[in-house]
């Protein structure tokens, strides 16, 4: 180091070696690149100034759901119909959290590897690549928002849904969405850790997984449709009590996905629906099992991408 | 067969950009004869890869023309294709999943081989660059040599009558490098008529490797000739680099001797109190001069320890054309940032 | 090593004459860079087994959330077929969208586009393969959802045309696969915006296919989108077919009619295909855009 050319030399004001960067800040460090990773995201892909774009993410995905569902709706008519519509327009609205925060989460991975060759360089910045990763799940989420209150604008002023703003119950809803978005995150990290395995053509799979979980989290239907134990399964899944714990929120008093005569809900807790702090006891401890178990995931597969070189590697077929 | 392998006519290559446009190629005339191993030499951006993508068939001319074999660029597309190929340094084609092997054969159903005769060829070409140990592993997780001798091979399989080969050694450490180099004169010489046409911002490359060099800048071509001829363009004295147990009398005694334009010890010289010996740097007008200059030492009782005749390299002819060296002159070869004119 | 490079010398033919194919090897070249590039797709199925998982049975329980909302309704037994075959045919469209739209895209950024160039093969070849490996990953998770869904939920076919209905089936996949060779050169002049252009014909198109109902609910909507998308066609016709016991909503034109609209639908966008990869290939010589990332 004694030979290395000063400023004037180099051309770089002060670049000398600082042994004390090495050490890091701690925190300081943390909270940086997870502000920095979810400005990233948030500059990828919430372009706000192109209007394709609004309208793809904000309005045109969302919506679409919904209406499909809608439709079915009125396929078969009935008073059952009707009364299903605020339940499965609320559901498919949600859900545009989870498809931005689970698959576009995982997408970040393949996208810096496959498409911009730049998940390496990542990986060996000093930021932590976990906190990165869930800065830009953040920033996804951020983008869902927008598609998620649209969707339900629609269906409050189009589409027939009741809702009273002087009924929400506003600490229910920070406490469930707080919860709720971080599994979500949580579940986004095990689809990284997976996509971070898997080839170039593995899109597909956060989505997937994200219609996986459409079917045993009571999104657009009651989970006591289903067979017992497979309402077992939902019943262990932190989405199934943010959905019910946001609709009880914000429609107060309206049909509830989780409970109902005959579920297994029902069977287990002996009464037919939960209470507002069951659900938010329930959303904490399925929430924090869940993540715990994706960073676990994630770090198993973090440690075999590094020995078996995935960092570093494109793929395709 | 043609005479000519490559004939290029006045061709220009210009990119738009916001700024102004950009000339890549500024009027080009090249011809290279069936069979020889032509070099582009130049320093980033003096429009080597420009020029190859328009003779791959990948990029039109702005204007003028070119054809190889006798086929125009513009017109004749197909027959090129099924003629050529090339071969480009950092080039990451493919596709992971497959094995070498698979990722080769693939490349065999392009040209129209049949299947058999495809994995047959595959795995003499496998054999050929010393990839047998790796034929079976994964594209991606070869390593940068590997990868380039499996993108050479890839260069191979349609047997092409000429090969482009875009500075095929980059990134390589000098092993590989070498290897590699080994392999394309082998291939070369192993049938009449194969010709190569090779891009390199690598001066040593060039000159063990082609027959024939242009030296281009700015879209220019500035000389062309064989290495040799090329060199003799800026030797236009004699240098001698010469050691001597002891010199009476110093350089200044030798410089006064007919026929020597300069002598002065050799840089180093006079710092290094260890030596036991005088190093020094003699131009002479011309060879001749030499014989004068040995009679005179000894005259004067000096031992020649050494002595080596200094060759002009090609970074000489450039900096002697360009009047700046290699170091200064790269700028990246221009590409489109807009849309091109036409 | 020279004796190696010597066996694949080639004396005697010079290039003059090496560069005239006859017609035999233009197209056997062609036949076979299609199954050169369909090879990749199809090992890739062996090789990451993950996809049964990721593109099998998880999207399977994906379309089950959609049965499960009719049952929910007390619906009749058709509508969970029409889920089913719904989800059945989204294999095809989100293969041709994710796997031929935004193939060429990646092509270009993986270096493997201009390597295509300048091979000697029709760029339709290539296209073709693509179709046909992609086909093959498709059919078998269609297959799949097909077989677990009749299984596990009971789905009653009642098929009175066979031969219809695999006329309509196999006109359906090639007019999905021409529409995804025009969107190939599309999405390749785009760049980047081909991915949100894929993530547009997702949702938005599910629901003016009618990908869970019939499309006729939709009226003017779905019958235009009978009209020119391949999978509210395709979908329509087949659910006519394999459910002829069920009662349609009036509004939509007769299988028969439909096969006549996918057979136009093919012919006209492998036609537009090859158009537009001319041009395309005409404009990015013409630019210089072959061989450059990202853009």
């Amino acid at each position: 180091m004694t030979a290395m050319a000063g400023p004037a030399a180099t051309g770089i004001d002060g670049a000398r070696f600082d042994p004390s960067r090495t050490e890091g800040r701690g925190l300081a460090d943390t909270l940086r690149s997870f502000k920095v990773a979810v400005l990233l995201g948030w500059k990828l892909e919430a372009n706000w100034t192109d209007p394709f774009l609004f309208f793809i993410y904000s309005v045109a995905k969302p919506l679409s759901s919904a209406l499909i569902l809608v439709v079915m709706l009125e396929v078969i008519g009935g008073p059952a119909g009707k009364a299903f519509r605020p339940f499965v327009i609320v559901g498919s609205a949600l859900w545009a959290f989870v498809l931005n925060g689970v698959a576009g989460l995982a997408w970040s991975v393949l996208e810096d590897r496959e498409r911009y060759r730049v998940l390496k360089y990542v990986y060996v910045s000093p930021a932590d690549f976990l906190t990165v990763l869930v800065g830009r799940g953040v920033a996804r989420i951020g983008v869902g928002l927008a598609g998620v209150v649209i969707t339900l604008m629609v269906g409050v002023i189009a589409l027939g849904v009741p809702f009273d703003i002087g009924r929400v119950d506003w600490p229910m809803l920070v406490a469930v969405s707080a919860l709720g978005l971080a599994s979500i995150i949580g579940l986004g990290l095990l689809m990284a850790g997976v996509c971070i395995q898997t080839r170039q053509e593995s899109w597909s799979y956060p989505e997937a997984f994200a219609g996986a979980l459409f079917l045993v989290t009571g999104a657009v239907f009651p989970l006591v449709v289903l067979p017992a134990p497979v309402q077992i399964v939902g019943l262990l899944t932190p989405l199934t009590w943010w959905i019910a714990g946001t609709r009880q929120a914000l429609f107060p008093g309206g049909p509830g996905s989780v409970g109902g005569p005959g579920s297994a809900f029902a069977s287990t807790f002996g009464h037919p629906d939960p209470s507002a702090g069951e659900i938010v006891l329930a959303l904490l401890v399925t929430g924090t099992v869940v993540t715990l178990a994706a960073v676990a995931v994630f770090r198993l597969s973090d440690r075999r991408a590094k020995r078996t070189g995935l960092y570093d590697r494109t793929t395709g077929s | 067969m043609p005479a000519l392998a490559i004939e290029v006519r006045g061709v220009r290559r210009v990119y738009s950009s916001k700024k102004a446009p950009i000339v890549a190629l500024d009027g080009i005339d090249l011809e290279v004869p069936t069979g020889e191993f032509f070099g582009l030499l130049g320093p980033n951006g003096a429009g080597k890869t420009t020029l190859i993508k328009i003779l791959t068939t990948l990029l039109s001319p702005s204007s003028g023309t070119a054809s190889v074999f006798g086929f125009d660029v513009e017109k004749d597309t197909k027959k090129i294709r099924r003629i050529m190929n090339m071969v480009a340094g950092g080039e990451q084609s493919g596709y992971g999943i497959l094995s070498v092997r698979e990722q080769l054969w693939m490349f065999t159903q392009f040209y129209g081989l049949a299947g058999a005769e495809g994995w047959r060829r595959v795995d003499e070409l496998i054999e050929a660059v010393g990839l047998a140990e790796q034929r079976l592993q994964r594209v991606s997780t070869l390593s940068t040599g590997q990868r380039q001798k499996m993108n050479l091979a890839r260069g191979l399989l349609n047997d092409p009558w000429i090969l482009f080969l875009d500075e095929p050694t980059l990134g390589l450490d000098v092993a590989a490098a070498r290897s590699l180099r080994e392999l394309i004169v082998e291939w070369r010489a192993a049938v009449p008529g194969r010709t190569i046409l090779l891009t390199t911002h690598y001066m040593a490359e060039a000159d063990e490797l082609c027959e024939r060099i242009a030296i281009v800048d700015h879209g220019r071509i500035l000389a062309i000739g064989s290495p040799d001829e090329l060199k003799r363009r800026v030797q236009r004295e004699s240098i001698f680099r010469i050691e001597l147990d002891r010199l009476e009398g110093g350089a200044q005694a030798l410089g006064r001797l007919p026929g020597v334009v300069s002598a002065t010890a050799a840089a180093g010289n006079e710092a290094d109190t260890d030596r036991q010996s005088v190093v020094m740097n003699l131009v002479l007008e011309d060879d001749g001069a030499l014989g004068r200059v040995v009679g005179d030492l000894a005259d004067r009782g000096s031992h020649i320890l050494g002595l080596r005749k200094s060759e002009p390299t090609l970074e000489d002819v450039f900096v002697e054309l360009v009047g700046r060296g290699f170091d200064e002159a790269g700028t990246d070869e221009p590409g489109p940032s807009a849309e091109a004119i036409a | 090593m020279a004796a190696t490079m010597d066996l694949v010398g080639r004396a005697g033919a010079g290039p003059r004459e090496a560069a005239a194919w006859s017609r035999r090897q233009v197209l056997m070249t062609n036949l076979r860079s299609i199954r050169g590039r369909a090879y990749p797709r199809v090992i890739g199925l062996v090789r990451e087994p993950s996809w049964v998982l990721f593109e099998i049975l998880l999207p399977f329980l994906g379309t089950s959330a959609f049965v499960f909302v009719y049952r929910a309704l007390d619906a009749p037994p058709q509508y969970v077929g029409f889920v089913v075959l719904g989800g059945a045919l989204t294999a095809f469209w989100l293969n041709v969208i994710w796997m031929m739209a935004n193939q060429l895209y990646w092509e270009k950024s993986q270096g493997n586009l201009e390597l295509y160039f300048a091979a000697p093969m029709h760029f339709m070849a290539i296209l073709f393969g693509m179709a046909v490996g992609g086909m093959v990953m498709s059919s078998t998770r269609a297959a799949t959802v097909l077989l677990i869904a009749g299984t596990v939920y009971g789905v009653a076919f009642s098929v009175d045309q066979w031969a219809l209905l695999l006329g309509v089936f196999v006109l359906t996949l090639g007019a999905l696969y021409g529409l995804g060779m025009v969107l190939a050169s599309l999405f390749l002049v785009w760049g980047r915006e081909a991915w949100h252009m894929g993530q547009m014909l997702t949702e938005p198109v599910y629901f003016v296919s009618g990908l869970n109902f019939p499309v006729a609910r939709l009226g003017f909507v779905g019958a235009l989108s009978v009209a020119v998308i391949p999978l509210a066609t395709g979908l329509d016709a087949m659910r006519q077919l394999a459910f002829s016991d069920a009662a349609f909503p009036i509004g939509t034109p007769p299988p028969v009619v439909e096969v006549a609209i996918l057979g136009a639908m093919t012919v006209i966008s492998i036609l537009g295909a090859r158009w537009m990869l001319a041009t395309m290939e005409r404009r990015a010589r013409r630019d210089g855009r072959l061989s450059v990332r990202w853009q």
